[in-house]
């Protein structure tokens, strides 16, 4: 995941992601990334692995799936998530079709009241980040294609709303 | 009507404004034709046999006589000088150029008139009784109900990627014309020690798996609504099914979990957020209630009945057009009246730009310059002072906009079918023309009574024959077109004569039963025709309808006088042979 382009934004601005993506099948069989870097790891590695991964000078990202299901199951394990020292929670979105992500964020930031970095990953592009903002992620990894700059401006699109529970975007300081 | 405020207004050109972008984008090669696809339909684009197809919403079925000579506009200068009224309150365009959707979308804007969300898998169009504000029973006045779900919903950043559709559905009165029992959610206004508030069906919809909606919650507070509202939506986009599009529907999550165990969901997710900031209050009501141009009716001192009483027994051609075309209004001397677009030959629902201009001119002069769309494909003059509709009735009737066939055989509810839609397995239009002009006796058909028949082209069911007291669905049968009967569906109230009220009974709307084997395109007039003969042959008195007739002696009597008929029966062997 791992880019020299600037294709993230993140708290208004434009910037090259820092996060890479540990791959559970790596050739080292390590158990869980090394503590040299910011590594993203699945929301079940976490789960598996969270005393190993407590305590570290570079605490990893958590990727949740957009099939989660954070009912009253679940709960613990997401109220425990939310808790953890851990560098930021990342929803994918396989396809920007697939809006459970949405419902995710609203959930990970009312209910769970988690207030650290949410980021959307996947299939993000220009279209969709107002949306994305106003359920509550505030960094986004533009997809490959699409323009970051445009995606950035898109966070202006709509200067006013009508749903009262959702905040506003994260604006760019616009010249 | 609704007057749009300054927000209002820059949200719509906002939406304008992304919408020019995006088409750029796409027509630079900057956006793939997968990445555009979604954006354009949830701006009211789907890509169609002859063109675009642009879907303009007219939130819930309310319109000025300003938009509709705008919607003229757009017919003339964008497109071939027609528009379409759909069943869901919108107004589709058949002919534009994907080049120019922005320009119209941008034209349309001036009017505060928009297609967001007229299609594509978020929140629809919400819509209500074409007598909203003007009915004699209503409970609450649906009209600020639905613009504060038409707030509610639009541009909802949470909802705009559910698994499919999603169309909403509001009754304020105690007859349910908005047929809420066939959406995905249907909400009666009820009342409940005093206070008032909804009860909320869910799951109900047509398609290729109809049913009817399943009351989970019989008394939602006003106040309360849109809490509501949210956590049914966000059950139903976490756990909708996005595997499979045709059980993707909020429908089958309620009846593959059961309602009980959906409602249960519900109220889950509703106890996270109720109270909280969606939470509507009195004064938001009130702000938005205010926001409405009311007509003012002032005090007619006479009801206007002694002034059309020697036409009526003059003219049996008005007495005609008054008893089925005029709807009771809420103020004494006014009536609401129903402009047929079913004349025999004119695509059901189709009105030229011409007949939008001369309507609009009409609702000025007659009315205070508003009408409605209901979702039979008819506009309403919804406010005539009952003094003048001798007079209003000579002018529709040189235009051929009296038809007297509202709630008859002839107010046919039918799709574009395959003369316009790429979908179809069999045309709608002219099947619908051969029906009207089987039936071209006035006073038979109103000997025959209140009947809805309903026609579409395929099971998408766009022409809501599954509701149809007798409904008529185009299939294919290797590559042929073909049309099954359907009897006893209807869109609500089984209010028998006499019966007053349906909001103690669940969702009264019902699904109509096949017959048997389909008919050709050339027997369905016939098919129809013999299926009236059996109701009028065994109809214990002319106040049993048709419909009343199905629910007490079933389907068998019509199906055997059908297949027994020497004439149909012969060619339904065909049918069987040919597909051998
Ligand atoms: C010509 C272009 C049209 C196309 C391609 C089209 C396509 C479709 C499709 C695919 C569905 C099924 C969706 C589902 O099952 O989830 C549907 C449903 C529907 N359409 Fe259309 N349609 C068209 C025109 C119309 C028109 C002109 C009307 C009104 C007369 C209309 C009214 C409806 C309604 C009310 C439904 C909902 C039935 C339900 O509750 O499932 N459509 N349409
Ligand atoms: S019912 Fe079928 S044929 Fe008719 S408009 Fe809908 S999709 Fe097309």
């Amino acid at each position: 995941m791992s880019d020299s382009n600037p294709n993230l934004i993140r708290g208004g601005q434009l910037t090259v992601n820092e996060v890479q993506c540990f791959d559970m099948n790596n050739e080292q069989a390590l158990l869980v990334p090394p503590d040299d870097a910011i590594w993203m790891v699945t929301f079940d590695t976490w789960l598996a692995h969270q005393l190993l991964l407590e305590g570290r000078q570079f605490p990893v990202a958590v990727l949740i799936p957009s099939d989660a299901d954070f009912d009253d199951a679940t709960s613990t394990h997401v109220h425990a998530l939310c808790q953890a020292d851990i560098a930021l929670i990342a929803i994918d979105f396989p396809s920007y079709t697939d809006g459970r992500g949405y419902s995710l964020a609203q959930l990970l930031r009312n209910i769970y009241q988690w207030s650290g970095e949410l980021r959307a990953v996947g299939d993000v592009m220009i279209d969709t980040v107002y949306y994305l903002a106003r359920c509550g992620f505030d960094s986004f990894l533009i997809k490959p294609g699409h323009d970051a700059q445009l995606a950035l401006d898109a966070l202006h699109t709509f200067s006013d709303t009508y749903q009262k529970s959702y905040r506003q975007p994260i604006k760019s300081n616009r010249p | 009507m609704y007057i749009y405020d300054e927000i209002d207004q820059k949200l719509v050109e906002q939406r304008v404004a992304q919408f020019r972008g995006q088409t750029q984008r796409f027509l630079n090669g900057q956006l793939s034709e997968d990445e555009f696809r979604v954006l354009r339909l949830q701006n009211g684009l789907y890509i169609q046999r002859h063109a675009p197809m642009l879907r303009v919403a007219i939130p819930y079925g309310m319109l000025t006589s300003n938009q509709l000579r705008t919607l003229a506009y757009v017919a003339r200068r964008w497109d071939k000088g027609y528009a379409h009224l759909t069943t869901r309150q919108n107004i589709q365009f058949n002919w534009p150029r994907l080049e120019d959707a922005p320009d119209i979308l941008a034209k349309l804007a001036t009017v505060q008139m928009h297609a967001i969300q007229t299609s594509g898998n978020c929140i629809r169009n919400t819509t209500t009784d074409h007598f909203a504000g003007v009915a004699y029973d209503e409970i609450i006045n649906p009209l600020v109900w639905c613009e504060i779900i038409r707030q509610w919903s639009m541009l909802h950043p949470e909802f705009a990627f559910l698994p499919r559709k999603f169309k909403i559905a509001v009754s304020g009165s105690v007859t349910d014309r908005a047929a809420i029992g066939v959406h995905d959610i249907g909400l009666q206004a009820v009342e409940h020690n005093g206070e008032f508030g909804f009860r909320v069906f869910v799951g109900g919809g047509l398609g290729r798996t109809p049913l009817v909606g399943k009351l989970i919650n019989p008394f939602v507070a006003w106040y309360d609504l849109l809490t509501y509202l949210q956590a049914t939506l966000r059950v139903y986009n976490l756990h909708g099914r996005r595997d499979n599009k045709y059980k993707a529907r909020i429908k089958i999550l309620v009846k593959d979990l059961t309602p009980e165990v959906f409602a249960q969901q519900v109220n889950e997710q509703w106890a996270r957020i109720k109270g909280g900031a969606d939470t509507v209050t009195a004064e938001f009501v009130s702000a938005i209630a205010d926001k409405f141009t009311w007509p003012s009716y002032g005090v007619l001192h006479e009801n206007g009945s002694a002034a059309i009483a020697p036409h009526l027994e003059a003219s049996p051609a008005f007495a005609r057009w008054f008893r089925t075309n005029i709807h009771q209004h809420k103020i004494t001397g006014y009536s609401s009246v129903t402009v047929s677009l079913k004349a025999t030959g004119s695509p059901p629902g189709d009105i030229t730009a011409d007949q939008m201009d001369v309507l609009a001119e009409m609702a000025d002069n007659y009315g205070f310059g508003e009408l409605r769309v209901s979702h039979e494909q008819n506009i309403i003059l919804p406010d005539v002072k009952t003094k003048s509709l001798y007079a209003l009735w000579q002018e529709l009737s040189v235009l051929n906009l009296a038809t007297p066939n509202i709630g008859l055989i002839t107010n046919i509810i039918a799709c574009p079918g395959g003369d316009y839609c790429s979908l179809a397995n069999a045309v709608s239009i002219p099947v619908a023309e051969a029906i009207q002009q089987k039936f071209d006796d006035l006073d038979y058909v109103h000997e025959i009574g209140e009947l809805d028949l309903n026609l579409s082209g395929c099971m998408n069911s766009c022409g809501h024959h599954h509701v149809g007291h007798i409904g008529i669905l185009g299939v294919d049968k290797a590559g042929e077109e073909w049309y099954q009967i359907t009897l006893g569906g209807r869109q609500s109230g089984a209010l028998k004569a006499g019966v007053k009220s349906n909001t103690d009974s669940n969702a009264s709307a019902a699904i109509g039963r096949v017959i048997g084997p389909s008919f050709a395109r050339e027997q369905v007039p016939d098919v129809i025709a013999r299926l009236i003969q059996t109701y009028l042959s065994i109809r214990e008195s002319d106040v049993e309808r048709f419909i009343d007739v199905v629910d007490r002696v079933g389907i068998e009597p019509f199906k055997k006088d059908v297949y027994m008929d020497p004439l149909l029966a012969k060619t339904s062997n065909l049918v069987r042979e040919s597909n051998v």
